[in-house]
């Protein structure tokens, strides 16, 4: 709490609030023009982590929502992509909103039965629920899922006639993607849907008596973070040009919890930065090679210990937590 | 005086011979950290053996070392970071998944790029220019299983298992598909064909409808750790290793197979070998020069035949720059893609066909004797050609 | 039949380690609300010390102790060290943490679970490393065609025998009473004078002492170790945790078995590769069906 106090009140006043947002995005732009490829890559992936962190933060974040299975739907989106482009050859680009369709609609099925469970028995549901999507992928069911092999051969997306394959190309593709996933949540948030999500997570049974539709709303909220899922996963396709198993274990999942924690839980912004941290702290190690693991574990918890409420938590967030910590 | 003027001269050549950077690319980190450890070694290894030679046309080798963590992301990440540190020659790197996207990458940006541990057949059939590797594929080893184990024992009822990693699996449908000739004109038959769960640790059950099964010969197609608690277990089930030959596939070094089942439980089992340092330092040079050198700095040389193509995928760059003179991959490259014999290395001799494949890796039995050492199973078929 | 006498031993045997593990996340959630899951990561922990008490003291001790004395040094050590970790763990990461809140301490949990098993890979190295056979009980009984190892029942017995002692404390002594008192509400509690940290210390000594106790046997049973076995064991504990109602000790221990069971009896009777989707599929459907697990409290969450 005394750390949360620390935040200075100066940073919501709104020209500044612009001012930050015209510098991130000129940051962001003018980034991979004087960053190195393997810079670029890196961004790349911040991108992929921040979109997959979005969805979870929907879910996780503004609901309260415990998901640690949120990879499932990145691989069923990025298998999606890779079955129907190897075997029909529709271009991948035009299968994004199929792979979100696709995640979404199995998050509906999925979801409907268990949604109505409550915090950490949900939470094994769907740590169940990432496990048994692996599993079912590795053991290739009627032979399409290539099994461990995974699936290779994905085309490279096509843009306006113009051929996404290099890291920059990547880059802008999914920034843009987060760019727009970012601007609609945010609409969304401060939408009667906003609230009312934010009203279940602080108190579910009162938003149930104000004759809010809890299970609705929770179900959309999964089904749309699903989909954004699903469209990090055909990116990912893409960019990968194959996918196996291997790329979507339980840990991927443990780290999309983790970015929204680390950025505060129902804040876009602080999911990007989340998804920043994440993909950048194994690779800040890097000169430590094999024991870089090891201080990625250390800079987790030392975060945590420092913004116990988060990077950059909502401003309703702050108050909640601060005023939750007396009871928790 | 002769002191100083000898450290200027030594001074004045290494500011002149400026080193040459090789990467490397392995799983320092992750689950596959043994065999990224050991490829290391080895590779740093290598390296000091060719710079106390005089280096490469008179220049050092420096290694720049990159974790890939195992994962096919991390090894996108590792190839943009030796991209980036300007490395035109890349030593990489173990798991064929984590292979596929990262030499995409050395591809686009003319990297020259040796795989040690990849053995999945279509790796090298992507019609790239500068992608080759040391090692043997998937298919040269159920090859060599199908049309020299099968006949050496004469058996006539098959059992293959495998534990569903994209490898095992790999190597399984292609013991199939060698053998469906045979198969189906009768003359063997497939009597238990099925997967287990790798990191699971009680395999009876399996076991069991081995036994039931009855077979001859028992190829597994996995990874040690499960192998070696099969052979346990399996032991502890009473099987018998001399009446059921029981073979396991070259991810399964003999000697990590009795340090966690004991020598009783793998005495008798053999496994599909390729060449591995310690039976090939009477045959070749540098096969003892590399063991020796290894075993005076890191303890006993390692039973992983992976990380001896990472040392040989040193010396093919070594051998191949000081053949063409020249510093630029694409001309490497292409002397490399003529099949010729680039030079003899710690596995034989080194050369490729026009796809990057190694050509003619000799393939050995290897069985696990009384004292629980691995042993040629027989010493005068030193290594069956395969892939030639 | 002798197939489903084999699956049933192996069943239970895997059950108990389950158990052993369940217990300490059981144990720390009732108390603190906390998925810990830098738990199984402990575990691993435990067995690699050990294995290190093992193999020195074997050396310089040689045969003096005999077989059941070494036994006894090695699983005191990997008790107390693993132990001592949970205790500084609790101290560093989760104590400045959850009274924010418990979810930023589940990722804290999460850091400390990447460390740890990091920490072993640096510390022992990325290989397997193999418990030998000097110091594994390796006699057993043979009955007819069937045979039951030592080692499997000595794992059964301690089982049954910690978990006894640990229900026994936590349901019929004054300290336990605390323990439950603290689980059921923090704060009453401490006004009517439970010294909550001492509560919470307790649970970071005796969690992870129980699951190096798992490793060890882990070790003796399985022969091999490697870095990363604290991750999966993590899991399928958690698992079998939930099984038995979360917080619930009697049910971490019947949930633990089950698991075994289960997984035994899928891997024999249909397929060892689909094992683990059966596995989770039936805990998805017990759930949906009786969402507060096996021997869960009837009563509906608090909110």
């Amino acid at each position: 709490m005394r750390l949360l106090g620390k935040r200075p009140t100066w940073l919501y006043k709104q020209p500044v609030r612009w001012a930050f947002l015209a510098a991130t995005i000129a940051l962001l732009l003018s980034f991979p023009f004087w960053a190195s490829r393997y810079w670029i890559d890196v961004g790349f992936y911040v991108g992929l982590y921040a979109l997959l962190g979005l969805g979870l933060n929907v879910i996780l974040g503004e609901v309260g929502l415990f998901n640690l299975g949120h990879a499932a739907f990145w691989a069923l989106g990025a298998y999606t992509t890779a079955i129907l482009n190897v075997r029909l050859g529709i271009p991948t680009l035009a299968l994004l909103p199929l792979s979100a369709l696709v995640a979404g609609g199995c998050a509906w099925l999925i979801s409907s039965p268990i949604i109505h469970l409550r915090g950490d028995y949900l939470c094994i549901v769907t740590i169940a629920l990432g496990e048994i999507v692996r599993l079912v992928l590795i053991n290739n069911p009627a032979g399409l899922t290539g099994g461990p092999n995974g699936v290779i051969g994905i085309a490279r997306p096509v843009f306006l006639g113009h051929v996404i394959r290099t890291p920059l190309d990547f880059y802008f593709l999914v920034w843009a993607m987060v760019a727009l996933c970012a601007f609609a949540l945010r609409q969304l948030q401060r939408s009667r849907i906003g609230r009312a999500w934010n009203y279940i997570r602080e108190d579910e049974i009162a938003a149930e008596a104000m004759g809010v539709d809890v299970r609705s709303l929770k179900l959309l909220a999964f089904v749309l973070g699903a989909a954004l899922a699903g469209l990090a996963g055909n990116i990912f396709a893409a960019k990968m040009r194959m996918v196996s198993p291997d790329s979507f274990t339980f840990m991927e999942s443990c780290l999309m919890f983790c970015i929204v924690l680390l950025g505060g839980m129902g804040s876009i912004p602080g999911t990007i930065l989340g998804a920043a941290l994440v993909v950048l702290f194994p690779e800040i190690f890097r000169p430590v090679a094999q024991y870089r693991l090891l201080f990625f574990g250390l800079a987790l918890a030392a975060t945590m210990y420092f913004r116990p409420g988060g990077l950059w938590p909502r401003r309703r967030a702050v108050e909640f937590t601060a005023g939750r910590a007396a009871r928790p | 005086m002769r002191a100083l003027i000898l450290g200027l001269v030594f001074l004045a050549v290494s500011v002149w011979a400026q080193p040459i950077l090789i990467g490397f690319q392995g799983p320092l980190t992750g689950s596959w950290a043994v065999e990224g450890d050991w490829a290391l070694k080895s590779v740093q290894i290598a390296v000091e053996i060719v710079n106390a030679r005089g280096g490469i046309l008179g220049r050092p080798i420096q290694l720049v070392v990159e974790d890939d963590g195992g994962t096919p992301k991390g090894g996108t990440l590792a190839a943009q970071k030796l991209i980036a540190a300007g490395v035109k020659f890349v030593v990489g790197t173990y798991g064929s998944m984590v292979c596929m996207p990262s030499s995409e990458l050395y591809e686009e940006e003319g990297v020259l790029h040796i795989n040690y541990g990849c053995t999945r057949v279509d790796l090298s059939a992507r019609g790239f220019k500068y992608y080759f590797r040391t090692s043997g594929r998937d298919d040269s080893q159920a090859r060599f299983f199908v049309e020299y184990v099968i006949p050496l024992f004469g058996a006539k009822r098959i059992a293959v298992m495998h534990d569903n990693t994209a490898y095992a699996l790999g190597v399984a449908e292609d013991v199939l598909r060698f053998m469906k000739p045979l198969l189906d004109a009768g003359k063997l038959q497939l009597v238990y064909y099925d997967a287990i769960m790798p990191g699971e640790r009680d395999y009876t059950p399996a076991l069991t409808a081995l036994r039931d099964a009855n077979p001859d010969i028992w190829y597994y197609t996995g990874y040690y750790p499960e192998w070696a608690l099969l052979l346990r277990q399996g032991k502890d089930l009473g099987l018998d290793w001399k009446k059921i030959k029981a073979v396991g596939s070259n991810a399964c070094p003999i000697s990590e197979a009795v340090k966690i089942a004991g020598i009783d439980a793998v005495m008798g089992a053999m496994i599909t070998q390729e060449p591995l340092p310690a039976f090939l330092v009477e045959k070749y040079t540098l096969a003892k020069e590399f063991v020796t050198s290894y075993e005076a700095k890191y303890g006993p040389i390692h039973d992983s035949p992976w990380a001896t193509y990472a040392a040989d995928a040193i010396f093919t760059l070594a051998f191949a720059i000081e053949a063409t003179k020249s510093l630029d991959p694409v001309v490497v490259a292409r002397y490399l893609r003529s099949g010729a014999v680039v030079g003899e290395g710690i596995t034989g001799p080194l050369s490729f066909s026009p796809e990057g494949d190694r050509l003619g890796v000799p393939y050995m039995l290897l069985i696990c004797n009384e004292k629980g050492e691995s042993a040629l199973f027989d010493p005068a078929v030193h290594g069956h050609l395969v892939g030639m | 039949m002798l197939t489903f006498i084999q699956q049933l031993l192996n069943g239970l045997t895997i059950g108990s380690f389950y158990a052993f593990v369940a217990l300490g996340y059981s144990l720390i959630y009732a108390i603190l609300k906390l998925i810990n899951f830098a738990h199984g990561d402990l575990f691993g922990l435990g067995a690699y010390v050990g294995y290190t008490v093992f193999v020195y003291a074997f050396g310089v001790i040689g045969g003096a102790l005999g077989l059941w004395g070494l036994l006894a040094v090695g699983f005191a050590a990997a008790a107390l060290a693993t132990a001592g970790a949970g205790l500084v763990i609790e101290r560093v990461a989760y104590r400045p943490i959850y009274p924010i809140g418990r979810l930023p301490a589940v990722v804290s949990a999460l850091g400390m679970a990447i460390f740890l098993s990091n920490l072993i890979m640096a510390v022992w190295g990325p290989r397997y490393l193999a418990y030998q056979e000097s110091f594994i009980p390796t006699g057993f009984w043979q009955i007819g065609e069937f045979r039951i190892r030592i080692l499997q029942v000595l794992i059964l017995v301690s089982a049954l025998v910690l978990l006894g002692i640990l229900y026994f404390v936590v349901e019929k002594t004054t300290f336990g009473a605390a323990i439950r008192a603290a689980a059921l509400d923090r704060e009453t509690a401490a006004l009517m004078g439970i010294d909550f940290l001492k509560v919470i210390r307790f649970a970071f000594a005796m969690g992870p002492a129980l699951g190096a106790i798992a490793g060890v046997f882990v070790g003796m049973y399985y022969r091999q170790i490697n870095f990363t076995m604290g991750w999966v064991y993590g899991l399928k504990a958690f698992t079998a945790t939930i099984m038995g109602g979360i917080g619930n000790i009697p049910g971490a221990m019947v949930g633990g078995i089950l698991l075994g069971l289960l997984e035994a009896m899928t891997a024999g009777y249909i397929s060892a590769a689909w094992k683990d989707v059966f596995v989770f599929a039936a805990l998805m459907l017990m759930l949906i069906f009786r969402p507060t697990g096996l021997l869960g409290e009837k009563v509906a969450e608090k909110v």
